[in-house]
């Protein structure tokens, strides 16, 4: 009989710091974890703070386990606790796509790598699409490469939510476009190379495809005149 | 035998094959006779110590705060490793019955007398918990959580099984 698994699971070393949440280091039942805690808004009212802190909770829970029952890898849920809002999920080791697509940029290398995270990036939101999932939140930060596998990993589901509409698709899709121009344009252009892969995997693609030229037109919102 | 530290708290699992007394078992801890208390696990669907010991995390956060939601600390981890939100469902799926002879032993903060006391009880023939692995029914378990085939394309058995666990109060 031995004792497996250190306790040493309470201790947290503080990773990053959003303006919804915190993003802890800490262990779970002896793996590396992460914990993200979403705190309470003090300019909000109690009542509507813990309603909306624990409904948004809970759909983060959903949606990122409902992206693997896709077929998209999402770090594994560890835990949800409602009573101190955090959720806490498998640790992945690897780079961001944002931080590999900056190196590409400024050093050049591995064109080939790059093509397969771009392709890889197309196929992982087609399939949130088609499952109607859409992520809220496409940048290139919020995806992550594993070190030892070059699988891509998407994360922070936090804006997430279901919809088929080809809007929600389009504009989740204009997101990442404009995160591309803005952060990576001397990478070429990855977002074709994306909107290609996401046109071979979804079976849906051309109603999404041509919202997106409707999107680009007008930006991310819809213009409410009338 | 083997334990695991949990926030302080020691899980001890056992793993027997051949079982003959799974009624008995099954029968004195309905009449909440058993001594100890001991869950008893089909361990056909445990492909890893993974999921459960999340299972039992979640149990014993849930004990700290008195919410626990079946009478006992030991169903209750049954009820937890299920993924489910329907007890007796749960208890029926992944707690043993008449006729289980693949069982997983679990006991919390158990002492050496108890762990004596919880070989005693069960007639089977002790394993290793690496075996849990080989000995799991895959195809059971996929229908039992609704694991998909694309969704075992990018994950394990034991991994999807711990965010079933995780994720059943958020759904």
């Amino acid at each position: 009989m031995g004792i497996e698994a250190d306790s040493r699971d309470s201790s947290l070393i503080l990773l990053k710091q959003g303006a919804e949440a915190r993003i802890f280091e800490s262990s779970f039942v002896g793996r590396k974890s992460v914990v993200k805690e979403r705190f309470s808004k003090k300019y909000r009212h109690p009542i509507l703070d813990s309603k909306l802190t624990l409904k948004r909770l809970n759909a983060e829970a959903r949606c990122m386990t409902k992206a693997r029952r896709l077929g998209v890898c999402t770090p594994v849920l560890y835990a949800v606790d409602p009573v101190l809002h955090t959720l806490t999920f498998e640790y992945v080791e690897g780079p961001s796509v944002k931080d590999v697509l900056l190196e590409f940029g400024s050093r050049g290398g591995d064109r080939e790598g790059l093509d397969d995270i771009a392709s890889q990036i197309g196929d992982a939101i087609a399939k949130l699409h088609d499952g109607g999932l859409v992520h809220g939140d496409l940048t290139t930060s919020n995806m992550l490469l594993k070190c030892d596998t070059k699988q891509l990993v998407l994360i922070d589901f936090g804006l997430s939510f279901t919809s088929t509409l080809p809007e929600d698709k389009a504009v989740d899709l204009y997101v990442l476009e404009r995160a591309l121009i803005s952060m990576h344009s001397s990478c070429g252009n990855v977002m074709d190379q994306i909107l290609a892969a996401y046109k071979k995997s979804s079976k849906q693609w051309s109603s999404t495809l041509n919202k997106l030229a409707q999107v680009r037109q007008r930006g991310r919102k819809r213009t409410m005149v009338g | 035998m083997k334990s695991f530290n949990i926030n302080g708290t020691t899980l001890s699992l056992a793993l027997y094959t051949d079982v003959t007394n799974s009624k008995e078992l099954l029968e004195s801890m309905q009449a909440g006779t058993l001594e100890p208390e001991v869950a008893f696990l089909n361990a056909l669907l445990i492909p890893d110590t993974f999921p459960l010991l999340a299972a039992a995390h979640k149990t014993l956060v849930a004990k700290s705060r008195d919410s626990l939601t079946t009478r006992t600390l030991h169903s209750e981890l049954v009820y937890n490793y299920s993924g489910s939100k329907h007890i007796t469902e749960s208890l029926k799926r992944c707690g043993i019955s008449d006729s289980t002879t693949y069982v997983l032993a679990a006991r919390f903060d158990a002492t050496a007398d108890e762990i004596n006391a919880m070989e005693k009880l069960i007639n089977g023939k002790e394993v290793d918990l690496e075996e849990l692995e080989g000995r799991a029914n895959q195809s059971q378990i996929q229908k039992h959580y609704k694991i998909s085939a694309s969704e075992l394309g990018v994950s394990s058995l034991a991994d999807a099984i711990t965010c079933r666990i995780a994720a059943r109060d958020a759904l």
